[in-house]
């Protein structure tokens, strides 16, 4: 989902996001499940990283593992 | 810049009145911004004057210091607005900046008070906060040396800020330049506001602009693509979105959205725009996006609101434009340089714009950095001021940092210092998007046979690939 942020290939996406990258992936997450996420600070925090953000996103998208 | 006369030196910083005569005229009832409420010219003029009570009940007076440090709110708007109408200079820090980045900007412009949030909230997404302010002075801060209304701070490749600063005829004019421009937005329209109003774009473009005109001022409750565009759909009043090509890249991301017969068009500025996005974002919403080229110093410099040019864009009225040596010059009465400056920035009433660029029947086309500035989001971030921040650290040994589709640093560690620690450390005196996307930790640098350390991204990238 990441590597559609600036045309990069999957391999190029880093493990740690920057804000930029977390928007982007906020907004894709909220497109494909169809869901307006929770934005509090704990939910930023837990999403610093590309495997944090996995976690996150497992625990606040019920149903939604196996498809990102 | 035709019809601005230079104010003189130690006088205070400006006529005040053109805070009231240019931004906050207009019929009491007229909503002029939208933030988690509508809030009209009256209600508007009310949080100034509460504003301008308390830092007058502080002790500020005209030709006073003031820096701000708010995230986009009323509260920053009043106090900005209030300040001025003292009569006072101005100083915006972005608050995303680190404690360390503000004391050395405070300690470089010596404000007298700074205002900044004791409490805040808003999500991160959100494109404004609520803000509870406080008002405290500074020991040892100074009254305005110079007559100018506005500070701002720009990454410097001295490692520290740029400090740039503008009369309020200066605004006055680049308003007027907007003036000249029938397709920005203007009274019986709305603007959806995606760009910082601490930085240029969002703060002229954006805000003085809407005030100036009486275009409603739309700040979306979620800055993600859905958010955007449901702020866009809210009202049926012919609409713009300014932000910075990353939004209009974020937007067309969306597969197939709702028609938005009220948007008028989007307008970017702050970096380039990548080839596939105009055509793109055209397809996706059937309007189109602009561009448009400013600075800091300058405002707007050049635009394209239309599409129709891209990659170039048209200079503004009364832009004095020449490329010498491949760089872009710019005319200008004085320089926009406060304290210690680079003097090959400003030369014979030139401003030299370290933009490689090309002047062709009257049109400008922006090729790309001469130095080492970087755009991130829109935000100017210097290299070499992150290069300096990362060497300076007691773990790091040497650094070169350099950008590879976002800033990446290659370091090499004093003995039993962690990379961790470089992280943390790093969060401690740089803001956010000047820190580095990638840390890559090396046990030396490559170096050239005179021993200089390369700088070549191949190098060291291949250097990373050997240490694996």
């Amino acid at each position: 989902m990441l590597s559609g942020f600036g045309d990069r290939g999957t391999g190029e996406v880093g493990e740690t996001l920057d804000s930029l990258e977390l928007t982007w992936l906020i907004a894709q997450v909220e497109q494909r499940y169809g869901v307006e996420l929770e934005l509090s600070d704990e939910v930023f925090a837990g999403m610093a990283t590309v495997t944090g953000a996995v976690d996150t996103l497992a625990r606040v998208l019920p149903g939604a593992q196996g498809h990102g | 810049m035709a019809g601005v006369d230079l104010p003189l030196v130690n006088e205070p910083a400006v006529n005040p009145e053109w805070v009231d005569d240019l931004l906050l005229g207009g019929p009491d009832a007229t909503v002029r911004l939208r933030l988690d409420r509508p809030i009209d010219t009256a209600a508007l003029r009310r949080s100034v004057a509460l504003a301008g009570d308390r830092l007058r009940a502080e002790g500020l007076v005209a030709g006073g210091t003031v820096a701000l440090r708010l995230p986009p709110s009323l509260t920053y708007i009043a106090f900005l607005l209030a300040a001025w109408r003292i009569g006072a200079q101005v100083s915006l820090l972005d608050h995303r900046l680190t404690q360390h980045e503000v004391d050395g900007a405070l300690e470089r412009i010596g404000a007298q008070y700074v205002v900044d949030a004791l409490e805040s909230k808003g999500h991160r997404l959100c494109g404004y906060a609520e803000v509870v302010a406080r008002v405290s002075a500074r020991e040892g801060g100074r009254p305005a040396g110079t007559a100018h209304a506005l500070v701002q701070f720009s990454s410097g490749s001295t490692g520290a800020s740029k400090v740039i600063a503008r009369t309020s005829d200066d605004l006055i004019a680049e308003l007027a330049r907007y003036d000249r421009l029938p397709e920005f937005p203007r009274a019986g329209e709305r603007v959806v506001l995606l760009s910082s109003i601490v930085h240029v774009l969002g703060l002229v473009g954006g805000l003085l602009n809407a005030l100036h005109t009486g275009a409603e001022l739309v700040f979306p409750r979620r800055l993600t693509a859905e958010g955007i565009l449901a702020a866009v759909a809210e009202s049926d009043l012919p609409t713009t979105i300014i932000g910075v090509p990353f939004h209009a890249e974020l937007l067309t991301s969306i597969a197939d959205p709702a028609p938005l017969p009220q948007l008028r068009r989007m307008i970017v500025a702050g970096e380039l725009v990548r080839p596939s996005v105009p055509t793109r974002f055209r397809e996706t919403f059937g309007v189109a996006l602009g561009t448009m080229y400013g600075m800091t110093e300058l405002g707007v410099i050049a635009t394209d609101l239309d599409g129709t040019r891209w990659p170039s864009v048209e200079p503004t009225h009364g832009m004095d434009l020449r490329v010498s040596g491949g760089e872009l010059w710019i005319a200008m009465p004085a320089s926009p340089y406060l304290g210690a400056q680079d003097p090959s920035r400003f030369v014979d009433g030139w401003l030299c714009t370290k933009d490689a660029a090309e002047l062709d029947a009257g049109l400008l086309t922006v090729l790309g950095r001469l130095d080492s500035q970087v755009s991130i989001g829109g935000l100017k971030v210097d290299l070499t001021e992150v290069e300096q921040a990362i060497a300076a650290l007691p773990a790091v040994r040497e650094a070169v940092v350099l950008y590879d589709g976002g800033i990446q640093a290659y370091l090499s560690l004093t003995d039993g210092a962690t990379a961790e620690q470089v992280q943390a450390a790093l969060t401690e005196t740089l803001a956010p998007f000047k820190r580095p996307r990638r840390l890559v930790v090396l046990p030396a640098l490559p170096r050239t046979t005179t021993g200089k350390v390369v700088r070549a991204t191949a190098a060291l990238v291949a250097a990373e690939a050997a240490s694996r």
